[in-house]
């Protein structure tokens, strides 16, 4: 509900923004609605761009259970498409399928790895896992820029600084249209996750652990590795998004694999409330905004609108979510009175 | 010169340190900014988006007037007008600081590129120029890196001065931390957090426009789509790196700004190591402090306000 008082908020503001500088406004959200959900072509693109986006929410949400943010996930996202990178190179003629699951496997071990560090950090000293995980978004995107100057750099890209193509066989197939299997891998993932939190003695320790650390000590459940695996758990699936992406929509290794997607991804999980089952949703209406977004340059709109849409869409929210709870109380109260 | 086999010219080293000294002031503006938001207990991860509009309105400001002055101003003012974004949500909202300060990060960077759509290829320049100290500057090296700087330089070094002033002998000062240890505690004192806290976000509002402002009337001296280029989040980790007091985020500014020139101005030494792996530097120095701190304050008090990042709802209280 907040969500859908978020975007009308969005879209009424991004439309006095379009005015004032002289954009056409029924225009723009006409192109940016045909060109994310108006045929099944823009609709199956919408769909794999909510791959990646999805999957960096359930990574943050799912260290949310225990309190913790994972601001990391970009940083995780590129790291894991590095690892998956790496893995490409040492399996350049292995079968298609093994190197695939080869892949995303090494992705998701890379964006565990990313975040060991601040989890550790943050088990054994209480070190905020907020900054560190920052920190090393800033340090996984200068490495792929290392590497795509040196050690991996294409030596068929005319002296232009980029990794060499990944394997033609690492390519997930299409399922329909242009959206491809990472969308069902995906589905499935966020499934295994939402049952795990919710039904799974791990989850359930999990969310007590998250709600009172004091309660989670008396019963026995260690804080120290609860935190460490949790962060592990986060990393690995955002990881494991950035071997989606590279094996789904992206041919190699770039500083762009991740557009964004980990810094999204937590206003994607905010929106939905940390909840695994919203996080789907969420992504799919911000996927629609991202393709929109970049239709609208062909009209001569600033493709930057859909940025704008995106952080307002949350505000917005933000205050419906509030106003909303300031209401309900004053009813309680007149009630006990 | 000739040091450890590498020949030295006299101008690359001095060209290294001002360079040192441009980065070291537009990390310090942003980061003294975020100092003063986080003292108040209020974590604003909006700094790269902040810098960001400083960056756009700072250019346009200059340009249409002919004055980096007025782009300054503009910058700055642009910077705290974006802010409020923040100071509503987190401060008056009572939203959560993490999502509030990272929403407005994307809105800013979204908003910059968009008002600054035109700007791009807009050949106009309004720069400031570099202003020597009388009598300062002739001295031999130090005169050059340092009393031959920027107008802004030496503001930013004004600022840092009235900063550390008024947190540490005014009542202000004193209220705007006890704000930040305790809101609960300062607002049965008489303060009113909110205000307080409000103020102290969209103050650091504006040292980061201004920040922003500096880039495009002076370091860069242009408008370009990523101009801030994460420094934004250097100004972030700058404040921890700091311990959250104005003169020792100074000296990190200095180091960092260090780091930050080295990266463009290695060649000129011959050495091969690659400056990307120096760019790297900054966010891996922040980390290592981080730990240390940490690892220090098991046996005392953290150096970081204890209310930092909780919102204060009075009515829950």
């Amino acid at each position: 509900m907040a969500f859908a008082i978020g975007l009308i908020f969005a879209l009424i503001i991004g439309a006095l923004l379009l005015s004032i500088s002289g954009d056409p406004v029924f225009d723009t959200y006409q192109r940016m609605w045909d060109r994310s959900f108006g045929t099944a072509d823009t609709l199956s693109a919408t769909f794999n761009r909510a791959v990646p986006l999805a999957l960096a929410g359930l990574a943050v949400s799912v260290a949310a259970t225990m309190g913790l943010w994972n601001i990391g996930a970009e940083g995780q996202i590129l790291f894991g498409a590095t690892a998956a990178t790496l893995v490409g190179r040492i399996g350049a003629d292995w079968p298609g399928p093994v190197l695939i699951v080869a892949m995303l496997l090494g992705a998701a071990v890379g964006g565990a790895l990313w975040s060991f560090g601040p989890g550790l950090a943050r088990a054994e000293i209480g070190v905020s896992e907020i900054i560190t995980t920052l920190m090393l978004n800033e340090v996984a995107l200068r490495l792929i820029r290392y590497l795509q100057n040196g050690a991996w750099k294409d030596p068929e890209g005319f002296g232009f600084p980029q990794v060499e193509a990944r394997p033609d066989q690492a390519q997930l197939g299409q399922i329909w249209e242009r959206a491809h299997l990472g969308v069902i891998i995906a589905l499935v993932v966020i499934a295994a996750f939402a049952w795990f939190l919710n039904r799974s003695v791990w989850g359930y320790e999990l969310k007590i652990a998250g709600s009172s650390p004091k309660t989670a000590t008396y019963a026995g459940i260690s804080m120290r590795r609860k935190t460490l695996g949790v962060m592990l758990l986060s990393g690995a699936i955002a990881g494991f998004a950035g071997g989606i992406e590279l094996t789904g929509t992206a041919s190699r290794l770039s500083e762009n694999i991740s557009n964004g997607f980990g810094f999204a991804g937590i206003i994607v999980a905010a929106l939905a409330l940390m909840r695994p089952s919203g996080v789907a949703l969420v992504a799919v209406a911000f996927s629609a905004v991202q393709v929109g977004g970049l239709s609208i340059q062909t009209l001569g709109v600033s493709p930057a609108v859909s940025a704008i849409l995106q952080a307002l869409i949350l505000f917005g929210a933000i205050g419906a979510a509030v106003l909303s709870t300031y209401q309900i109380r004053l009813v309680d109260r007149k009630v006990a009175a | 010169m000739i040091f450890a086999g590498i020949t030295i010219s006299e101008a690359a080293v001095i060209g290294l340190f001002v360079a040192s000294i441009q980065f070291a002031t537009l990390l310090y503006l942003a980061a003294l900014g975020e100092t003063i938001a986080e003292r108040a207990g209020v974590l604003n991860l909006g700094v790269e988006g902040m810098m960001a509009m400083g960056a756009v309105a700072g250019y346009i400001g200059g340009a249409a007037s002919g004055s980096p002055w007025v782009g300054l101003l503009v910058g700055t003012a642009a910077g705290a007008a974006i802010s409020v974004v923040h100071a509503v949500a987190a401060v008056g909202l009572g939203a959560d600081q993490v999502v509030s300060g990272l929403a407005l990060t994307i809105l800013g960077l979204g908003l910059a590129d968009f008002i600054g759509d035109d700007y791009t290829d807009d050949p106009r320049r309004a720069l400031f120029a570099e202003v020597d100290i009388p009598g300062l500057s002739d001295i031999k090296w130090v005169g050059d890196v340092l009393f031959s700087a920027s107008p802004v330089t030496y503001l930013a070094g004004v600022l840092g001065i009235v900063t550390w002033f008024v947190f540490n002998r005014t009542s202000l000062g004193l209220g705007l931390r006890a704000v930040g240890q305790s809101a609960s505690t300062a607002d049965a004192a008489g303060h009113s957090v909110v205000a307080m806290r409000m103020g102290a976000v969209i103050t650091g509002g504006a040292l980061a426009g201004m920040s922003g402002a500096y880039l495009s009337t002076f370091v860069v001296g242009a408008w370009s789509v990523g101009v801030t280029a994460g420094r934004g989040w250097i100004a972030v980790a700058l404040v921890i790196f700091g311990a959250w007091r104005p003169g020792r985020v100074a000296l990190g500014a200095l180091l960092f700004g260090f780091t930050l020139a080295l990266q463009l101005r290695l060649q000129p030494f011959g050495i091969s190591f690659s400056p990307i792996l120096v760019s790297m530097l900054p966010y891996l120095l922040t980390m290592g402090v981080l730990i240390v701190i940490s690892y220090r304050a098991r046996n005392q008090p953290s150096p970081s306000p204890a209310g930092l990042g909780i919102a204060y709802r009075r009515e829950e209280r």
